[in-house]
């Protein structure tokens, strides 16, 4: 579904990315962990066809910045993106009619019920709150039913309500045989439901395991993670 | 108080070294310094040497100072009527409001630090020293009054704005008094105006210099101290300038005491003006325009249902009518278009030439050209959304730029009807200076489109700027070169023609930077910056 092969994204001197390899296969919760500054977001932006790297990036099959990518591809910011003046009904038409989704509203109507955002549908971007920001940004990115998910940091800022919820979705989605890959440095949030993982550290692919290594293994998932990334400190 | 004294230093010296990590901010610092001392020195060399014809009346500096001064109150003052100004930045409400640090050491911090923001923007009188000693003769004396004068009404407003809102918020009826007081002081100094205008018939203008030049003008709060400082520093009148400066500052202390006396507390009363100059500041970085008053709610109406359309990038382009009927009401007439559309028909009225038609051409593409600077295509590149949208990049990019290409067509319909209407302009040349006006604006579109392509990669930002000039130079010459022939060679019947050349310069050009750049959301980077 996601094959990232050998991408380096550099801002100046500076290594974002430095030859970053992995897959992520159909119905596969995949996460990125890393400190902050380990290139997860810049990686994830890459995916998403917002940077210029050099590497290669395929989403079913074709080049990541090709129109027939954009369609199988979701992506939930870690910073919401909304239109100030536009009201959270029209910020999903909007997307709706962007990617030329028919027969959405259902939908629409759902993922913002899910979310508690039914009753605020005549509310413009500017007037909701951070957390209600974000909610939105999640309904933005899930309306159009992308086959590969992008999540950078999804649960910042979110209320229990809304972190039950975007669990359960993460899970539905993946039974549906969608991708999901999310990036955070929350090991606790997505300990339930994670299938594999790409620890991240100064740019490059630290580590990589699989929930049944680890489970067969012994290892601890957390131990490993600051064994990585604070090395002999720990 | 050490607390405050060393983050004021630390600040300080923090901001002095950063300069050494910008190459280019540490040249253009030291371009404005030599600037500044090339300028004071060649003034203090030559300055027995020039000998002027003569000096421009002083009497308009006296109403330049009277304008800025009331303008800085009415800006001040309004603002203080809605959000309020602020001493402070977010920093300071996160880290030294909830310190154990008494609320008027951190009023003291404020102040200070608001001094030297004040002082630092009046740099810019500096640069006037030529153009203030050729036009008035003045000295360096004259020009640190003026500097000195500016810094304290910054100052003074920004704490007045403070006062007005600590008076009037959440109070309706203090609100309306506080209006009521600004209407009639703005109003008073008209009737004034006029008064003497009839009493003496002057002209009035004329009459406006012998108000602002009178003796009991500098009695008046501000703009009056302003004005009798200046004139006690040039005249050498010591008990002028102290009177001024004891004015100032019983002021200052009459609105520091209300800010501190009792147990008002002033932390809430400015944590959403901060919160609101945050929000503004943050938005003028990103670029965006942002709703600096909280007093205008935006209307969600049942008829807006169904305004965004189409399928695919289009919808960029019905969501942009959407926002703009969101900020005004006849979508693509706006504030600007009835200024604009004013300022012509008074100007056309009063000129009555086909030459100042052309002028009024001129100046009115220079406005537009900062009006397109934040196009709506520019606004779109700060979100992920246009990125991400599963359509090819230029029919991205035209849906994006197709309200900041319509908007110069209404605005020039408007603008120039009032010219053929009120200014008495000839119909056809008014049709062919529309539509130099329209292309114009497309070559804007044009312009930023090719800026983000092409220099959107270069880190400098001087570099930037340079070459982006260079780039709206190098397209607009041909085409107003192009004109400058056909108005040579056109004979007087067929004058009316002579910017069609321009117009068809302006709009190949436009074609071919849409073109050329088409694909520029495939081949730029999403930063969330501009």
């Amino acid at each position: 579904m996601l094959s990232v092969r050998g991408v380096t994204k550099k801002y100046g001197k500076l290594i974002a990315n430095d030859d970053v390899s992995f897959e992520i296969n159909s119905g596969e919760i995949s996460v990125l962990l890393g400190p902050n500054g380990a290139g997860k977001s810049t990686i994830i932006k890459c995916i998403a066809g917002l940077l210029k790297f050099s590497g290669n990036i395929y989403i079913c099959g074709n080049e990541n910045k090709s129109i027939l990518a954009k369609r199988d591809l979701g992506y939930i910011p870690e910073v919401p993106a909304l239109y100030d003046m536009l009201t959270v009904g029209e910020h999903m038409e909007f997307i709706a009619r962007a990617y030329s989704l028919d027969n959405w509203k259902e939908q629409a109507e759902q993922l913002l019920e899910r979310f508690e955002l039914g009753d605020k549908k005549k509310k413009l971007g500017s007037e909701l709150s951070k957390g209600m920001q974000q909610k939105l940004s999640i309904c933005c990115g899930l309306l159009p039913n992308p086959k590969l998910l992008l999540f950078d940091e999804p649960m910042v800022g979110l209320d229990p309500h809304a972190i039950k919820e975007l669990k359960n979705l993460i899970v539905e989605r993946k039974q549906e045989g969608n991708a999901i890959l999310i990036s955070t440095h929350m090991l606790d949030s997505i300990s339930e439901f994670w299938d594999s993982t790409n620890i991240m550290m100064d740019g490059r692919i630290a580590a990589r395991r699989t929930r049944k290594e680890i489970e067969g293994s012994q290892e601890n998932l957390e131990a490993l993670f600051f064994h990585i990334t604070e090395g002999d400190k720990t | 108080m050490k607390a405050m004294s060393y983050l004021l230093i630390t600040q300080l010296k923090n901001r002095i070294l950063s300069i050494k990590k910008k190459p280019a901010m540490l040249i253009l610092y030291g371009v404005i310094l030599i600037v500044i001392v090339g300028s004071l020195i060649s003034m203090l060399v030559f300055d027995q040497e020039m000998q002027m014809p003569s000096f421009a009346d002083e009497r308009i500096m006296y109403l330049i100072l009277t304008g800025f001064g009331l303008l800085y109150l009415y800006i001040f003052t309004t603002s203080g009527l809605s959000t309020g100004s602020t001493l402070f930045s977010m920093a300071d409400v996160g880290l030294l409001f909830v310190a154990p640090i008494t609320s008027k050491k951190i009023l003291a911090y404020g102040l200070i630090s608001s001094m030297g923001k004040a002082l630092l923007t009046a740099v810019f009188i500096l640069y006037q020293v030529v153009n203030l000693r050729v036009q008035f003769g003045y000295g360096i004396k004259e020009i640190m009054a003026l500097f000195i004068i500016y810094a304290i009404l910054v100052l003074i407003s920004q704490l007045l704005s403070i006062a007005i809102y600590i008076f009037s918020n959440g109070n309706p009826l203090r609100k309306n008094l506080v209006k009521t007081v600004l209407y009639t002081a703005i109003a008073a100094f008209v009737i004034v105006v006029l008064v003497i205008q009839q009493k003496e018939q002057l002209g009035v203008l004329e009459a406006a210099f012998k108000m602002v030049d009178s003796k009991w003008f500098e009695y008046i709060p501000v703009v009056g101290w302003m004005i009798m400082f200046f004139k006690g520093v040039v005249d050498g009148v010591l008990i002028y300038v102290l009177l001024s400066l004891t004015f100032f500052l019983v002021m200052g202390i009459l609105i520091i005491s209300l800010l501190t006396i009792g147990s008002a507390d002033y932390y809430e009363d400015v944590l959403l003006s901060t919160e609101v100059t945050y929000q503004t500041l943050q938005a003028a970085k990103e670029g965006r325009r942002v709703q600096r008053s909280s007093n205008r709610k935006i209307k969600v109406r049942i008829e807006d249902d169904g305004m965004i359309k189409g399928s695919g990038a289009i919808t960029l382009f019905y969501k942009h009518i959407l926002e703009m009927k969101r900020s005004s009401k006849f979508i693509f007439i706006d504030g600007y278009t009835i200024v604009v559309a004013i300022g012509v028909g008074i100007a056309g009225y009063n000129l009555k030439s086909s030459e100042a038609a052309y002028a009024i051409l001129v100046v009115i593409i220079y406005l537009q050209f900062f009006l397109t600077l934040f196009g709506r295509l520019k606004m779109e590149l700060l979100k992920p959304y246009i990125y991400l949208i599963p359509e090819k990049s230029i029919k991205k990019v035209v849906a994006a730029s197709m309200t900041s290409l319509l908007k110069p067509c209404v605005d020039a319909i408007c603008i120039f009807t009032v010219l053929t209407v009120v200014g008495g302009a000839d119909p056809m040349t008014s049709i062919f200076l529309a539509l130099a006006y329209s292309a114009a604006g497309a070559v804007f579109v044009g312009i930023t489109i090719l800026y983000q392509r092409v220099l959107k990669g270069q880190p400098n930002r001087f570099v930037q700027v340079f070459l982006g000039m260079s780039l709206l130079i190098a397209v607009m010459a041909p085409a107003i070169i192009a004109s400058a022939i056909a108005a040579y060679l056109l004979p007087d019947s067929l004058l009316f023609l002579c910017t069609l050349p321009f117009t068809i310069f302006c709009s190949l050009f436009a074609f071919l930077m849409f073109l050329a750049c088409g694909n520029l959301i495939d081949k730029s980077e999403f930063t969330g910056k501009l």
